[in-house]
């Protein structure tokens, strides 16, 4: 019976010890928190894994512990047999009543509660793993639940006695699916719900609607992390690092220290790239990802530049000739025309020259105690022509692997981008499109909207090729 | 206390820049906000100004904004006194009249209608053109180098600290607005000066060029000019008559016999030159500044919306918040290591009990034939379909030294760990070594991780009876 209150699909994940429950439930849930070990009895009590959206939840997965004694329990229910099958779930219910407290029997009353409550059983057994006839006790009591059930072929191991398995769980539930956890993809996980799906009638509409939930969900992670990727890579590729120098032209330590800052900038936009996808994906709790520093050997651009109240040589001769232009037109004026407009032209010939004669003496002049001139050593934007492809590989190879990566994965992410050509996934008609916006990022130009947009849609592509 | 944003300004845009770069809030919280204001979402500005209002809190420290508009009202009142000053001057200079020669009223018109006319034009232009071209053009405006050196004085050190989050085009609209200001503030001390000299002195008007103009022609283009206010007042428009009288030449500094006995009439050129002044430096200035005063604000709504982190917020609005995980922590499972190391590599030569738990009796005998264990006396299986009952038999049965097989990939229950206790606590049994086998397939051979479960388990039951064995043969 579903409680009426909370009338939405609930789902205990049962099991002997150690067969993988919370691996599932954590990829189910793409939950990385829970606590997943080889230790039996890592989950001590149940936890509760609500898909929600917008509050209301849709549906539950419970991860439980593992059954202890499940062979006293079966005792005490034979002992306690009813006299018509009908009446076994109140006899499950009798146990939890008048065992609550007792310590012995905590695991099993923390799996059975949530199914008396409601809940649908998805028994995981180990099919890596010969058959042992001791789980026919296990799935002798589920089945006095009365509840729907299901039995998942979780392989551990490289061995394979599904049809075993199978040929035994056949007797005691209505589904028997395969589905590994550590190798699940989306795709997987969808599969396993559709299967949910047919566990009773009236969960059929809801598991429906929860599978296209998630499957919006999923888009909207695709989405995020493919604006993030776009986002990064244009922030990269047009940024410019400016390094005020003392001489006209940099000294070496100059050039290095800039250098060392425009490196360490591009480093940092990565590491948050990695971080906001990790967020996106829901990998909170990965340990560390060894990847290669990026632009370790790629050759940056730099150039000296000096400027005068902000305005580079280029600009101040145009200001001067303007505003010698200016002057003289109001010598013009005072002789009524009758100049031939020779002032206008005479005063825009001498500021333009005066501008760009005296621009290094401007320079040194000081307002109020500062300089009205700056030298700068200018790093960028990135000239190389490989380097976008370079960024927008390892952005792609990071988020496809988290992508990719199954929530139940305990092990640290280890990544190496050297195995990973983007060229792969990039045929030469996107190439191209890709190209339009790094030139003009090269140029510094902002490139159009239809162009951006034209970007996104490549690394959409591309992205979704590799998940 | 700040007071409520209802709609952009350059205030709440600068105060969002400062909360975004703080705070963004979690997907969960924004959605939650948009569903509590479901009227405002259709208009994502406005919900984003609530959004400011109730985050206004985790503002840390003093806001931008105030640093910010403190500056801009230090620099402007300063800026609109200097422009007062020198809109009253240039009135000065130009209607200064030394008696010999009348002051010329194109020269009044060229600063109380061309110039604005010019630099309203120019401010049009820079409104609509690309960042670059109006780069370019507010290099020609005056205030543009005002300004520039003004920030070396003192005023500048009030935004220490933050860099003004404007756009270019939010700053040069900002710069347009306010050029707008102080021009109206330099004509209206134009008009100022010329009510002031026309008051306190006799100031006679004429008009003189090189260029062929005929008094006609120059009444016509002064006719073009009072379109404004021809029907209001007529009187403001100069006649013929006065345009022909106060036609000058500069010729040895001697006036038109005509002009000098006329120069009674002359003065009345002032209500056309306060009219002009009125209506094409002052009104139009005016309208224009409105203009770019409500151009800025749907700009900054423009701008507001693209300022870094609102993408965010705005998809968070929008977007259902699903969430898949458990909403408490779990409570981490501590593993205490034992001192007593359990795990032994050589097994007894023979024993007086064999048990199997979950091992059929031909499974126990496999094993034995496979590990070359001599039969024992007693051999029993344990656990799997049997009963706890006939467990505790077969254990009270038990004695000398029990070799107890187990499936090392199936982790010790508590079931197991039941009979175990009971084996320690007979004392018929002297030893108990738990043998961890792996699977017929793998020929019985275990694995590592399998032996340090059960090594966990065991120690756990701290008993110097019980041992498992690790012995590969």
């Amino acid at each position: 019976m579903i409680d009426r209150k909370n009338s939405y699909p609930k789902f205990a994940v049962v099991g002997h010890p150690n067969k993988g429950k919370s691996s599932i439930v954590s990829a189910l849930a793409h939950d990385d928190s829970v606590q997943i070990g080889n230790t039996p009895g890592t989950t001590q009590v149940k936890r509760g894994f609500p898909l929600k959206v917008d509050g209301k939840i849709i549906y539950e997965l419970f991860d439980t512990p593992g059954f202890q004694r499940a062979r006293r329990i079966l005792a005490w229910l034979e002992e306690h047999k009813p006299t018509s099958a009908n009446k076994r779930a109140d006899t499950i219910r009798e146990f939890i009543y008048n065992f609550r407290d007792d310590e012995r029997f905590r695991d099993e009353i923390e799996l059975l509660e949530p199914i008396m409550n409601g809940a649908g059983i998805i028994y995981v057994v180990d099919a890596s793993k010969p058959y042992g006839a001791e789980y026919e006790i296990e799935m002798e009591i589920l089945r006095w639940t009365g509840q729907p059930s299901m039995a998942i072929l979780n392989l551990i191991g490289d061995e394979d006695y599904r049809e075993d398995w199978s040929r035994a769980l056949g007797q005691y539930f209505r589904l028997v699916r395969t589905f590994n956890p550590l190798k699940a993809k989306f795709k997987n996980h969808i599969e396993l719900l559709e299967s949910i799906a047919q566990l009773k009638e009236d969960w059929t509409e809801q598991i429906k609607n929860a599978i296209e939930i998630l499957k919006k969900f999923h888009n909207q992670k695709i989405d995020r992390t493919v604006e993030i990727i776009k986002d990064t890579t244009i922030k990269s590729l047009s940024y410019v690092y400016r390094h005020k120098i003392k001489s006209k032209t940099a000294t070496k330590e100059e050039y290095r220290l800039a250098s060392k800052h425009y490196r360490g900038e591009l480093v940092k936009y990565e590491r948050k790239l990695e971080r906001d996808i990790s967020e996106i994906w829901k990998h909170k709790n990965i340990e560390r990802v060894d990847i290669p520093p990026l632009i370790d050997d790629v050759g940056l651009f730099s150039k000296e530049s000096e400027s005068i109240f902000g305005l580079s040589q280029k600009e101040l001769i145009l200001t001067g000739a303007s505003a010698g232009a200016i002057s003289g037109a109001g010598i013009d004026l005072a002789f009524s025309g009758g100049t031939f407009f020779l002032g206008t032209v005479i005063g825009s010939i001498v500021g333009g020259v005066s501008a760009m004669v005296g621009f290094d003496n401007l320079y040194n002049i000081k307002l109020l105690g500062k300089k009205i001139g700056k030298r700068e050593l200018i790093v960028g934007p990135m000239k190389s022509a490989n380097f976008p492809y370079v960024l927008l590989g390892r952005a792609l190879y990071y988020a496809s692997t988290l992508a990719n990566r199954s929530h139940a994965i305990r092990d640290s992410l280890k990544l190496d981008d050297r195995e990973f050509f983007i060229e792969k996934i990039i045929d030469n008609n996107m190439r191209k499109k890709l190209e339009k916006v790094h030139s003009k990022l090269r140029e510094q130009k902002e490139p159009k909207e239809e162009l951006l947009e034209e970007y996104r849609e490549v690394i959409l592509e591309s992205f979704k090729k590799l998940i | 206390m700040h007071s409520k944003n209802s709609t952009v300004s350059i205030k709440s845009y600068l105060d969002l820049s400062q909360l975004l770069s703080e705070y963004r809030g979690s997907h969960e919280d924004n959605r939650a906000f948009a569903l509590k204001h479901k009227k405002l979402e259709k208009a994502p500005t406005k919900l984003l100004l609530k959004w400011l209002d109730k985050n206004y809190f985790r503002i840390d420290g003093e806001l931008n904004s105030k640093k910010y508009l403190d500056y801009l009202l230090s620099i402007s009142s300063l800026l609109g006194l200097i422009f007062f000053i020198l809109g009253f001057i240039v009135g000065l200079g130009l209607l200064s009249y030394d008696g010999k020669l009348p002051v010329n009223v194109i020269y009044y018109l060229f600063i109380a209608m061309f110039i604005p006319l010019f630099s309203m034009s120019l401010s049009a232009i820079s409104i609509f053109s690309s960042d670059r071209v109006s780069h370019l053009i507010a290099l020609l405006f005056p205030l543009h180098w005002i300004e520039k050196v003004l920030n070396y004085l003192p005023f500048r050190k009030k935004l220490k600290g933050f860099k003004v989050n404007l756009s270019f085009k939010l700053s040069k609209l900002l710069f347009i607005e306010r050029l707008q200001l102080f021009s109206l503030i330099f004509s209206i001390g134009l008009l100022l000066s010329l009510l002031i000299m026309v008051i306190a002195t006799d100031i006679a008007f004429g008009w003189s060029t090189t260029l062929q103009v005929s008094p006609e022609a120059f009444h016509r283009v002064i006719k073009y000019i009072s379109i404004f206010w021809d029907k209001i007042i007529p009187s403001a428009i100069p006649s013929l008559d006065l345009v022909e009288m106060s036609h000058y030449f500069r010729l040895g500094e001697k006036l038109d016999i005509s002009m000098v006995h006329n120069a009674d009439k002359l003065g009345a050129w002032w209500k056309f030159l306060a009219m002009t002044t009125l209506i094409y430096a002052i009104t139009f200035r005016f309208l224009f500044w409105i203009f770019t005063k409500e151009y800025l604000k749907k700009q900054l709504e423009e701008s507001i919306l693209s300022l870094k982190g609102v993408d965010k917020i705005l998809r968070e609005f929008k977007t259902p918040y699903i969430s898949t995980q458990a909403p408490q922590k779990e409570k981490h499972l501590e593993i205490v290591e034992a001192k007593k190391e359990v795990v032994i590599k050589k097994r007894e030569a023979k024993y007086q009990t064999i048990l199997g738990w979950n091992f059929s009796k031909d499974e126990i005998l496999l094993a034995n034939d496979a590990k070359g264990i001599d039969g024992a006396e007693n051999i029993w299986a344990v656990g799997g379909s049997n009963s706890f009952n006939k467990d505790l038999e077969i254990v009270k049965n038990s004695s000398g030294v029990v070799l107890l097989y187990v499936k090392s990939w199936e982790p010790p229950t508590m079931d197991f760990i039941d009979i175990l206790e009971m084996l320690i606590e007979n004392s018929k049994v002297t030893r108990v070594e738990i043998y961890p086998l792996g699977t017929i397939g793998r020929y019985y051979k275990n694995e590592q991780e399998h032996i340090d479960i059960w090594r966990r388990k065991i120690e756990s039951v701290d008993s110097q009876k019980v041992w498992i064995v690790n012995h590969d043969r």
